[in-house]
């Protein structure tokens, strides 16, 4: 299948990782669903990914990881051409202020989930971010329709000034 | 780029069916008749299989028309006995017919409307009389979606009714049919509400086209009066259908709409310019000015005052426009290469009663829409019509304007699958609806459509036009 | 005849002036006599007339605006009262009293120059007598500045004394202020570690019976196998996870849901072949499941145990409530330690080597803080990762616990006053330290009787090496 998008989770420690992977099992057979334990692992994954005609839609990315920690690596990606263009979610228990700070203006950081999350605000916030990333990037709207929140994908159908053929 | 199978298999069929005519000599065709079926069967092919855009595909017709069957093309540019070539502009000059300008008016009115929140801030309003029952929130629904696809694009209003609906059917139990109901609602009352006057949707524009070339004009509301009684029953019978095979169970529904009119400067121009443009639409036979020169009120003036931008009219559909003109293009071409006679002559159409016509006609438009687009199958079928009323084959009963009327109102009744149209497409896509759900009363609205056309065909269209 | 007089013969003169006076009925009559506590003028009065103090005294005085006094010259015989203010014409700056019985020589101003004509050989003794007034005022004025200048020293000595006094006093109350942080932080811990215990206990023991009752579930041989591969199944790594998934659709290339896919891919070879043995009779789904709800119970197993293991560190490690001292086998402290910094440790190479050593009398959390303090440091010093040995052994009189890092060792001029109070190499923005870590620890150690020593690797970093007397309670 061509051009999927697929979401990628950087975690270090592998319960954890578990733990995400579980949860977002309900939005993967439209969304594929990736993990890295550290930072260089991440961005050789969604480069593969890239390379192979697929996008990558959301990160879910911790802070501490071994190596270049989390906020470093957002800010990081910032400057890659198309990497930039995915949605970037921090799922943390220890940023502290002004690392976080640095997360929101120099990474434009999209949404920040304090550990221990509940399965009920991850999958939303997953679910808001791929809806803004669809759009903002102008994707088939309609495909994702049933995947995602439908009212705003209509509404930006409508948007989109659409015709009868 | 690469193909899929699919698109070779789309392109070669095109090829060949271009190719074939130079090899197979048929006769009582003239040459240039072999021409236009080559480009004939070219646009089919490439229409129904769509190996590449539809809009692309007209460009393609005129393109081979100018080159091989105009005055000042390659191949049949000279007078003979057999074919008179049409001068090059007429077939570019489609591109700016006065359908089609009358469909630009009415996109950028619909785009206008759009960005300044009037489709929604309609709607807010006029559902509010409806209560809270489910039959007649339904009922309200349906009517305020038809209402609105009789100006907007039937797809554009699908889009804007789904934001209101889809979270009414998110709070609804997940077995109430009335779920199913809602969202199968829209798309067929958008589809249904199109026919109801001319810029509602593009094979309206077909119609009148092809129509205006054969020198008979339908004023805007001459259509309406014409169209928008079939609409309303439609809609009843759509209602009563939907009401049946998906009985609600919730006692109320809350539509949760909140919003104000825009009243700004801009806004409340546009909404003048809007209701201006309608009035002077629907009295056109009253005042006798042109709806295609009326329709330039609001291109001219929204774009004047910066109430549509570069930007919005660059978001305009103009493969819309593309699409039809090609239409209108072929069927220049068949007329006057003699094609379209011979179409027709092949059937001994002289047997056929006006009825079985009528009834033909429609649900071979309705079947074929269904597969196809709306548009390519009233462009398809529209020559046809007209070669039968020209070469007076088709005896007594014809009338042509009935018969475009017929094959024009049937090809807006496809329902059946969600390829049938985008506003079907889109109410698919949002999971709610399984395409079982919608084939069951998509079926039987395109037979009561049948019905429906027929009988209006045989009785009140004539009334109304005459002869 | 002119008498010569010179500036400094005030007797002289005044004696002259005096005979001159006495030969003079006329100028006898100028002599006027103020008793004692009289007012000669007051401050702010014009003079028009001049007063040569012949015999007596009077006092000056001067009243500030803010209504303090100050008491000026005292006059004597030989000095003109209302000087000043007669030759400049501006009001008294003082008010003068007499002290001692005056007579004193009134000249008039308009008189002034009738005197001096009358008698030309007075001009000459009265403007040095003037003369020598003025100059005693300036006197006067100069060693009044002189004072007024060592005062001043003195005052901005007491100022700058008294700074200092405050500055000491802000530091022992910041002491004091992070030891009950300290405290307080100590107490809360303990009390937190207590109050985890009862839960994290009941979380083991309720994994622990869950595993139990879940063993008896499954209904076929199958589905016991999958549960059991799933309790014994450990977490793997996000790349091998990726590679099995290639090698997992290469195998049961009819498994197209990719979440399922995922699991396969983390399970051992057994549970696959019950897998594919099963193809047909059971669905995959259900096998699966049996398998997860394996994992997920040694998962939560898994973090249980953790939670139980450092909240009996935590607790071990805090002992707030032993002040008394007891016989400790250090290393325990030591484990403690290095469970509760795990979070701090993690990216570092620790390498223990925790020798045999007998027990000796001291209070662990004491020691615990030693450990912490040193530890911490070391963290500190590798942001970047490093190595950090940790190591103890003993002889017959003490014990020893060297903890060495691999950084960039402790430079010479900072080694010498490493465990000095207040002295602290952290003095950047969230790096702030008082430097008391060092300090109180070496305060611990020194007050078992033993020692902490500071050095340099002779490869690299920094090395504390601390000496414990093995002793009885």
């Amino acid at each position: 299948m061509d051009n999927q998008i697929y979401i990628v989770i950087i975690e270090d420690e592998l319960e954890v990782m578990e733990a995400l992977l579980g949860d977002l099992e309900f939005i993967e057979p439209n969304f594929p669903l990736e993990a890295a334990n550290n930072a260089e692992e991440a961005v050789s994954v969604m480069e593969q990914i890239e390379a192979d005609g697929h996008k990558v839609g959301l990160l879910l990315c911790d802070h501490v990881l071994p190596g270049k920690n989390g906020i470093d690596l957002l800010i990081e990606l910032q400057n890659h051409p198309t990497l930039k263009h995915s949605k970037k979610v921090l799922v943390t228990g220890q940023a502290g202020l002004e690392d976080t700070v640095q997360a929101i203006n120099k990474a434009h950081l999209d949404y920040y989930i304090a550990k221990p999350w509940t399965k009920e605000e991850l999958q939303e916030v997953v679910t808001e971010k791929l809806t803004d990333y669809v759009i903002e990037n102008k994707l088939n709207l309609l495909q994702y329709m049933s995947a995602l929140n439908a009212t705003r994908l209509a509404e930006a159908l409508r948007e989109n000034g659409l015709t009868d053929t | 780029m690469k193909l899929t199978k699919n698109q070779w298999i789309g392109l070669v069929l095109g090829a060949l069916g271009f190719i074939l005519p130079f090899f197979w000599e048929i006769n009582g065709l003239s040459a240039a008749g072999h021409m236009g079926l080559s480009i004939f069967f070219l646009a089919a092919v490439f229409w129904m299989l769509e190996p590449v855009p539809i809009y692309a595909t007209s460009m393609l017709v005129i393109l081979l028309q100018v080159l091989f069957l105009s005055s000042e093309g390659i191949y049949l540019n000279d007078v003979t006995e057999a074919y008179s070539p049409d001068g090059y502009t007429a077939f570019m000059g489609t591109l700016a017919n006065p359908i089609i300008i009358l469909f630009l008016g009415g996109f950028v009115l619909a785009d206008a409307a759009v960005k300044y929140n009037l489709d929604l801030n309609i709607t807010r309003i006029l559902l509010k009389p409806f209560g809270n029952q489910p039959k007649y929130i339904l009922l309200g629904l349906m009517s305020v979606t038809a209402l609105l696809s009789a100006f907007m694009s039937n797809t554009a209003t699908t889009a804007m009714m789904m934001t209101v609906i889809i979270p009414i059917i998110a709070r609804m139990k997940p077995t109430d049919p009335l779920r199913i109901g809602l969202a199968l609602s829209v798309p067929f009352a958008a589809n249904i509400g199109g026919i109801a006057t001319p810029i509602g949707t593009p094979p309206n524009a077909v119609v009148i086209g092809s129509l205006a070339n054969q020198g008979i004009s339908i004023p805007f509301g001459n259509w309406m009066a014409l169209a928008v009684p079939l609409v309303l029953i439609a809609l009843l019978i759509l209602w009563l259908v939907l009401l049946f095979m998906y009985k609600p169970e919730a006692k109320t529904i809350e539509i949760d709409m909140t919003g104000k009119f825009n009243l700004s400067k801009k806004a409340l121009f546009l909404y003048a310019v809007f209701a201006f443009t309608v009035i002077l639409w629907v009295t056109e036979s009253v005042h006798g000015v042109n709806s295609a020169i009326i329709a330039m009120i609001p291109v001219v003036f929204l774009t004047l005052t910066g109430v549509t931008s570069k930007e919005d009219i660059r978001k305009l559909p103009w493969e819309v426009l593309w699409l039809v003109a090609g239409g209108i293009s072929l069927g220049i071409s068949m007329k006057s290469t003699g094609l379209a006679e011979w179409i027709v002559t092949s059937i001994d159409w002289g047997s056929f009663g006006t009825i079985t016509m009528i009834l033909v006609f429609s649900a071979v438009a309705i079947a074929m829409s269904n597969f196809l687009s709306n548009t390519v199958t009233a462009t398809l079928l529209a020559p046809l019509a007209i070669s039968l009323a020209v070469s007076g084959v088709a005896g007594e009963g014809f009338n042509l304007v009935i018969i475009s009327l017929v094959i024009g109102v049937s090809a807006s009744f496809a329902m059946v699958l969600p390829i049938s149209t985008p506003p079907n497409a889109i109410a698919i896509s949002t999971g709610f609806i399984e395409t079982k759900h919608m084939a069951k009363p998509g079926i039987l609205i395109g037979i009561f459509g049948l019905l429906l056309v027929t009988i209006y065909a045989l009785f009140y269209w004539p009334l109304l036009i005459g002869n | 005849m002119e008498t010569k007089f010179t500036l400094h013969d005030r007797e002289s003169i005044l004696k002259f002036l005096q005979d001159t006076i006495n030969g003079s009925v006329e100028l006898q009559q100028h002599v006027k006599k103020y008793e004692k506590g009289t007012v000669v003028f007051t401050q702010g009065q014009r003079l028009n007339y001049l007063s040569l103090i012949l015999k007596g005294r009077a006092n000056l005085r001067h009243v500030r605006y803010d209504g303090s006094s100050l008491d000026l010259l005292k006059f004597e015989p030989g000095h003109f009262m209302g000087l000043l203010a007669f030759t400049t014409g501006n009001p008294s700056l003082t008010t003068c009293t007499v002290v001692e019985d005056i007579y004193a020589l009134r000249i008039e101003q308009s008189e002034f120059e009738q005197y001096v004509n009358d008698h030309p050989d007075l001009r000459s003794p009265l403007q040095i007598l003037m003369m020598i007034n003025m100059s005693d005022r300036f006197l006067q004025n100069l060693r009044l500045e002189s004072q007024m200048h060592s005062l001043n020293q003195r005052l901005k000595a007491e100022s700058e004394e008294l700074r200092m006094a405050y500055r000491q006093l802000e530091s022992s109350h910041q002491k004091l202020i992070h030891q009950e942080k300290m405290a307080t932080l100590g107490e809360l811990v303990a009390g937190f570690a207590h109050e985890i215990n009862n839960p994290a206990a009941a979380l083991i023991r309720s994994a622990e019976a869950l595993k139990e009752n879940f063993q008896e579930l499954p209904e076929t041989e199958s589905m016991a196998l999958m549960f059991k591969s799933g309790l014994d199944a450990e977490p793997i790594s996000s790349s091998e996870i990726r590679e099995r998934m290639l090698e997992i659709q290469k195998r049961f290339p009819y498994v197209e849901d990719r979440s399922a896919t995922r699991k396969l891919a983390q399970m051992p070879e057994l549970a696959l072949e019950v897998i594919d043995s099963n193809r047909k009779k059971i669905s995959i789904t259900q096998l699966i499941q049996q398998f997860e709800a394996g994992k997920l119970i040694h998962n939560i197993q898994l973090a249980s145990a953790r939670i139980a293991g450092l909240v009996k560190s935590l607790k071990s490690y805090s002992r707030q409530d032993k002040n008394q001292a007891e016989m400790i086998d250090i290393r325990t402290g030591i484990k403690d330690t290095i469970l509760v910094l795990t979070n701090r440790l993690k990216f570092l190479d620790v390498n223990i080597e925790l020798n045999e050593i007998p027990e000796t009398c001291a209070r662990m959390g004491e020691l615990n803080q030693v450990w912490t303090n040193i530890l911490v440091n070391a963290c500190e010093i590798l942001p970047d990762g490093g190595q950090i040995s940790i190591k103890t052994w003993s002889d017959e009189n003490s014990i020893f616990v060297e903890i060495a890092d691999n950084g960039p060792g402790i430079p010479p001029e900072v080694l010498s006053r490493i465990f000095e109070p207040n002295y602290t190499t952290k003095n950047q923005g969230s790096q702030f330290g008082l430097g008391l870590g060092l300090a109180i620890s070496n305060q611990i150690i020194r007050k078992l009787g033993g020692n902490i020593e500071a050095s340099n690797n002779k490869v690299a970093g920094a090395k504390f090496l601390t000496s414990i007397p093995i002793v009885k309670c």
